[in-house]
């Protein structure tokens, strides 16, 4: 299949659904498909080779951060001659209500379209404001895909449009079989069994804080919604239970703020190791016995619960809806009140002490992760494309509308 | 002059807006033609998959049912709508493949067979959505103000939502499972 995918966001710059494109895009070259990307780019050196630069994006805040956009005839002259040369047989547009390359395409082509929506914003008042401006747009696709059920929600609810279901895919390879970091590899974890067993520290110096069991944070330290003071307030209590329990915190943010409130007799257990290149997200998840998400707010999805159970650690996590969800109702990980440290503490502490039980949600997991797998995400997504397409391929609309 | 200039860029504006939404309701007409078509052709697929299900194990009720369902098909191409009796067969044909009959039998089918209904009655969900997405959007523009004010729709019926009990069978392991753990390096 003749397969274009348009990005909204700057390509070199990380985020969610720069992300989503590229795994998307190589999944589905790599099973055969002719794929091309066209996306807003800051250096066109960074861009692979399937994809094609409509321009550099203008930051402009919304929504709390930084949305970098691309609108303008430039892009659009572009937008429209990457549809007359490649005469998809679908067109895949992601977050098409970004006014962007996405939103874009839309305008200008005719046929067989498809969107994905990423973002879920409960209150979005730049939705709401622009929903009689992007009817038209997409009034034109023929298929809509929500990435989470909190992203179906906001889109029935805003623009009053129903979508299908289809998460997001998670790259399992890149995690599986992941090795603990070096620091860590005299721990017996579940997920890296093979490393020193026996030994008090390896040949890269001693184990941080002895050689317990270790808890794992990873995300933003300083972002109250991912609950690191959630788990920075268990610690203590899951101390009396494990006495040897450790803590390993990866993300970026204010190392020192954190450290400056933890206990002085623990500080030695927890080893604050601020932010971590992507490459190396697997070696953190595998560092741990148990990954703990104490998050607070709402998430649109758990795709770091899902990272971590494919690197083959079992999970702890907060029980709001997209965990809950994610995790199987429990069955695939355990599950705690949201912003209740005594009962993390006690889920903690009950794995901790049981390898048995960690193995089993290892087990578990692992079958979750599979449905989530890229390539089987985007099996379903072929579906989709199968199902609407045939009749005609992309063109570029008559009205430009 | 000034206002003879004003009135005929009024004029023009109106022209144009007006002529804008007709196209608008052109495609979206074009939209839910297609999406039935596929909705059809899912329901037929649907329908087939029960057959030879039926066929191979001996159930004798999914087949009336499946055999109804098909019956009704060219006719739901034909027309420019679905109607209740449509819904109704295709209702009759969700139940009976979720009967315990059926549940009962998927045990001694083979694999294939159970297979190829359960991914096509996943794609009868997928193809009502796209339908339904698509009716609604019409029924939201052409229930406009304006484009009722100037027939703007002419004479084309606004088309209706194909409601059916979609849900598909609901299998002892669970959803279908993707081949994980033999398929993966390392694994």
């Amino acid at each position: 299949m003749k397969i274009g995918l348009a990005c909204p966001y700057t390509w070199d710059v990380p985020g969610g659904v720069q992300a989503h494109v590229r795994d998307l895009a190589e999944t589905l070259l790599d099973a055969g498909h002719d794929v091309s990307v066209i996306t807003p780019v800051d250096d066109e050196s960074t861009l692979p080779p399937y994809a094609v630069d409509a321009g550099r994006a203008v930051p402009v805040p919304y929504n709390g951060s930084v949305a970098r956009l691309l609108m303008g005839p430039v892009s659009a002259a572009r937008v429209r001659r990457w549809l007359r040369e490649h005469d998809f047989d679908v067109l895949h547009a992601h977050e098409p209500t970004a006014p962007s390359v996405s939103l874009l395409a839309c305008m200008l082509a005719d046929g067989p379209l498809v969107a994905t929506f990423h973002t879920a914003n409960p209150r979005s008042r730049f939705l709401t404001a622009a929903q009689s401006a992007l009817q038209p747009s997409l009034e034109k696709l023929r298929a809509r895909i929500a990435v989470s059920e909190a992203a179906r929600r906001t889109l029935v609810e805003h623009l009053g449009a129903g979508a299908i279901l289809i998460p997001n895919g998670v790259a399992v390879r890149a995690f599986e079989g992941a090795r603990a970091l070096p620091r860590y590899r005299a721990v017996v974890g579940v997920g890296d069994s093979d490393g020193g067993a026996e030994g008090h520290g390896s040949e890269d110096g001693d184990s941080p804080g002895g050689d317990g069991p270790v808890v794992v944070f990873l995300g933003r330290i300083d972002e109250p919604r991912k609950g690191l003071d959630v788990l920075m307030a268990a610690f203590p209590l899951l101390v009396e239970q494990v006495p040897d329990a450790r803590l390993l915190v990866a993300g970026p943010g204010d190392t020192e703020a954190v450290r400056s409130r933890i206990d002085p007799s623990l500080l030695g257990r927890v080893d604050l190791i601020g932010l971590v290149p992507e490459a190396d997200k697997a070696a953190v998840f595998a560092s741990g016995s148990v990954y703990c998400a104490p998050n607070t707010g709402q998430e649109s999805f758990g795709i770091v619960l899902l990272e971590a159970m494919a690197a083959g650690t079992p999970v702890v996590a907060s029980d709001i809806d997209a965990f809950r969800r994610v995790l199987d109702d429990g069955r695939a990980g355990r599950l705690f009140g949201v912003g209740e440290p005594a009962e993390l503490a006690a889920r903690l502490a009950e794995l901790l002490r049981d390898p048995a039980e960690r193995a089993r949600l290892v087990e578990r997991g692992r079958a979750v992760v599979a449905r989530y797998d890229w390539r089987v995400v985007a099996q379903r997504i072929v579906g989709v494309y199968e199902m609407v397409s045939g009749d005609s391929p992309v063109s570029v609309a008559a009205d430009d509308t | 002059m000034t206002v003879v200039v004003v009135v005929v860029v009024l004029v023009v504006a109106i022209a144009t807006y007006l002529t804008w939404l007709a196209s608008r309701l052109d495609r979206l007409a074009n939209r839910v033609d297609a999406t039935r078509a596929g909705l059809v052709a899912q329901l037929t697929a649907r329908a087939d998959a029960a057959r030879s299900l039926a066929r191979s194990c001996g159930l004798d009720d999914l087949a009336i049912a499946a055999e109804r369902a098909r019956a009704g098909h060219a006719t739901l191409l034909a027309e420019a709508t679905l109607d209740a009796t449509a819904e109704d067969a295709e209702n009759a044909l969700s139940r009976a493949l979720r009967s315990p009959a059926v549940a009962l039998a998927v045990g001694r089918a083979a694999p294939g067979d159970v297979h190829a209904v359960d991914a096509a009655a996943a794609r009868v969900a997928l193809a009502r959505q796209f339908h339904n997405d698509a009716v609604g959007d019409v029924r939201s523009l052409a229930g406009r103000r304006l484009v009722r004010l100037v027939h703007l729709s002419g004479r084309r019926p606004l088309p209706a939502y194909f409601e059916i009990d979609d849900a598909p069978p609901v299998r002892e392991d669970g959803p279908p499972r993707p081949e994980s753990s033999a398929e993966m390096p390392g694994a």
